[in-house]
């Protein structure tokens, strides 16, 4: 006791713990236990030794039922400061090491084991692991051929709710009605949200619920905070650096613009190969349309020069008549076209003979004749010809050529 | 000790301090840092988080991963009493420490899920600094350990009133949702709507001023995302800061190395098993003697024509 920190005596003497008194006890104590383990024939355990006395006053209290009732008392007032002080914290970072020095004395001596859990009966479940159990957690550390033949176990998990709860109100800031709101800004939901959402995977769902909770947290802000005159929403002309900035959110907006033209492009693509598709088809259908009506007219057609054919074999006379194919007509019409066109021809035609001779004549006619002159005369010159017999032949000659 | 001695002597000036000014001020500072090893998107979500927090102050990468309780005198001399430690391992998983600088508690975490703000391209956006709205879903008041993170994510993620840099509007709302075993983070926009038809209907059947004018006044509510997002998974509650014992523990958690090992040790299964049913097939045809060596050997046929003609 006398190498103490000053620290920690000054602790003790705001706690108003005797050490006279705990020393007393302590003396008790190891008495007590050499004389059990004694008994066993074991070596008496020395680890009190090692602990301080901080920690050894956690162990007398646990096992000490003889003890008086001023050192009760005084225990009492330590233990109930445990629970928002400082003392405690550091209570439990030196017991820490404490269950592996068991564990190792433990393998060497199974009866001081015993009385050592017997003395902490009362503690965690966390003190109560045994060397010879691993977590799973550490298993990674194994080689795959040492995993094989483990069993493994689960650790049981820890939750101890006194400290959870101890620390909890050591930290706790106020949030209840004795504090104006806008101190805290927090709400919490009426009903968990996990609730409303069926299934985690479902990320619409899932993001919606998250969304609503938020929403009415929102609004029940915004009532509180209007009922207690904090300014909420923000003023129009109230300007200020943002979390994002204008180069971040210029290309959120070039984003949305993208993701938007690609939307439409994507339409329109769809949109023409659908046309195309079927554009084809149009053409396919239109082209087998032709095929058919050409193939229709020309099948009519055979058909029709059958019929004339046979008609001219004096044959279809009565035919016709009785199938009713209209033929008549067809035929009228056709062969009113073809006897037409000879006889205009004939009207037409030696009217335009004549003047296409005319036209001839006129114009190859100073040729031949100076040609046929010359060759007239030196013919006349030695036959003695006129001029009309010469003028005669080469007209007669041409008007051959013509026609 | 300092940390002990500083609380003791704290203890003892509040114990003065207390009755004069009536409610105890919330003063709060996070110091937010990570280790080393981060990638660019653990350090996008923590410039993220930095630029939520008015009350943070960002730190150099802490170069230790073992002796974390340092972190605590690091704190300490930044004046801060929270501390938002984001650990990298590997390179690939985040861890998320949040500790009460100097006794706790210490909650560590698993991020999975993380998105940056930047990478989300969501449309909405906040004053740099306004206090947030702290949505809760109703999960945390129900057990012991996610009151102590709720309290924990109070002090860390809420912008103290009246902090240095915060701005006097409140424009955004940060959602806590505990479901599927996590903690799913979020950050919206409040983003207010004149209601222009309600206020046209009122205008022209001229009811009492009074009304109208409350009509007016509660605007319609949208939110709008903003980023990041992320999901947490509670790991280990400590009760001192970064030290001292575990007081809760989960354990539903797989660690992300345990994932990837198992998912490895399936693959490396498949081949197993072939390598064995190849190796049961050579034994099966030597059985048969249908193998030159090994196995059982086949009587010697009369007939062969190696018997025949020898």
């Amino acid at each position: 006791m006398v190498t103490k920190s000053k620290l920690k005596t000054a602790l003790a003497a705001e706690r108003g713990v005797d050490f006279h008194k705990l020393a007393l006890k302590k003396k008790e104590k190891a008495a007590r236990k050499k004389k059990e383990t004694g008994k066993g024939g074991a070596k008496p355990v020395k680890e009190d030794d090692a602990e301080d006395g901080d920690s050894n006053l956690e162990e007398d209290e646990s096992d000490d039922e003889d003890a008086s009732d001023e050192e009760t008392f005084d225990i009492a007032q330590l233990d109930e400061s445990d629970s928002d002080s400082e003392v405690e914290m550091e209570e439990k970072i030196q017991r820490k090491p404490k269950p592996t020095q068991k564990a190792i004395k433990a393998a060497k001596d199974a009866k001081a084991a015993k009385l050592i859990a017997e003395a902490e009966d009362d503690d965690d479940e966390e003190e109560e692991e045994d060397e010879e159990d691993i977590p799973v957690s550490d298993l990674e550390d194994l080689s795959p051929e040492d995993k094989e033949d483990l069993i493994p176990f689960t650790r049981l998990t820890i939750n101890n709710t006194t400290a959870l709860l101890a620390s909890l109100n050591r930290i706790r800031l106020p949030t209840d009605k004795s504090v104006p709101f806008a101190t805290h800004q927090t709400i919490v939901g009426v009903e968990p949200t996990a609730d409303a959402i069926e299934d985690v995977q479902d990320d619409l769902k899932r993001e919606l619920t998250f969304y609503s909770q938020a929403l009415d947290a929102a609004k029940r802000a915004r009532k509180l905070l209007k009922a207690e005159g904090v300014p909420f929403e923000r003023p129009n002309d109230y300007f200020a650096e943002m979390v994002k900035d204008d180069g971040q959110m210029e290309k959120v907006k070039a984003k949305l613009i993208e993701t938007a033209s690609a939307k439409k492009a994507s339409a329109e693509a769809r949109k023409q190969r659908d046309l195309k598709k079927f554009g084809k088809q149009v053409q396919v259908a239109k082209l087998q349309e032709r095929h058919k009506a050409k193939r229709e007219t020309l099948d009519k057609i055979n058909l029709l020069k059958r019929k004339r054919s046979e008609n001219s074999g004096d044959v279809g006379a009565t035919e016709a008549d009785i199938f009713d194919v209209g033929v008549e007509q067809e035929i009228g019409k056709y062969s009113a076209g073809k006897g037409r066109a000879p006889k205009k021809e004939r009207e037409v035609r030696p009217r335009r003979q004549e003047e296409v001779r005319q036209v001839w004549r006129r114009r190859e006619l100073g040729r031949h004749e100076r040609v046929q002159c010359q060759a007239d005369e030196d013919r006349h010159e030695r036959q003695d010809c006129q001029d009309g017999q010469v003028r005669e032949e080469p007209a007669d000659c041409w008007e051959a050529v013509i026609d | 000790m300092a940390a002990v001695y500083k609380s003791l002597s704290k203890g003892s000036s509040q114990k003065t301090e207390a009755p004069s000014n009536g409610v105890r001020k919330n003063k709060q500072r996070v110091l937010i840092l990570s280790s080393r090893g981060i990638t660019y998107r653990h350090r996008h979500l923590l410039n993220d988080l930095a630029t939520m927090l008015p009350h943070g102050r960002k730190d150099a990468k802490f170069d230790s991963k073992s002796k974390l309780f340092q972190l605590n005198e690091l704190a300490d001399l930044y004046n801060c009493n929270n501390v938002l430690f984001f650990e990298a391992r590997k390179g690939q998983d985040l861890y998320l420490w949040m500790s009460k600088v100097p006794n706790g508690p210490t909650c560590k975490m698993h991020v999975q899920n993380l998105h940056t703000m930047e990478e989300l391209h969501f449309t909405g956006n906040c004053l740099r600094g306004s206090r947030p709205v702290l949505s809760f879903d109703a999960a945390f008041d129900m057990q012991p350990h996610l009151q102590v993170v709720k309290e924990l994510f109070m002090h860390t993620f809420g912008v103290p009133q009246g902090a240095r840099k915060s701005k006097p509007f409140i424009d955004h709302v940060m959602g806590f949702t505990f479901a599927d075993g996590k903690i799913w983070i979020r950050n919206y926009q409040i983003n207010t709507v004149e209601p222009s038809k309600t206020k046209v209907d009122a205008d022209a059947e001229g009811e009492k001023p009074a009304s109208s004018k409350d009509r007016t006044k509660e605007t319609d509510m949208n939110l709008i995302e903003i980023g990041p997002r992320f999901v947490l998974t509670i790991i280990v509650i400590q009760e001192g800061s970064f030290g001292g014992p575990i007081i809760y523990e989960n354990k539903e958690f797989v660690s992300p190395n345990q994932v990837r090992s198992d998912l490895r040790r399936s693959k490396a299964g498949k081949h197993n098993a072939r390598t064995e049913q190849h190796e049961e097939s050579l034994l099966r045809k030597g059985d048969l003697g249908l193998q030159t060596s090994g196995g059982r050997k086949m009587p010697v046929d009369a007939l062969d024509s190696r018997e025949l003609f020898a």
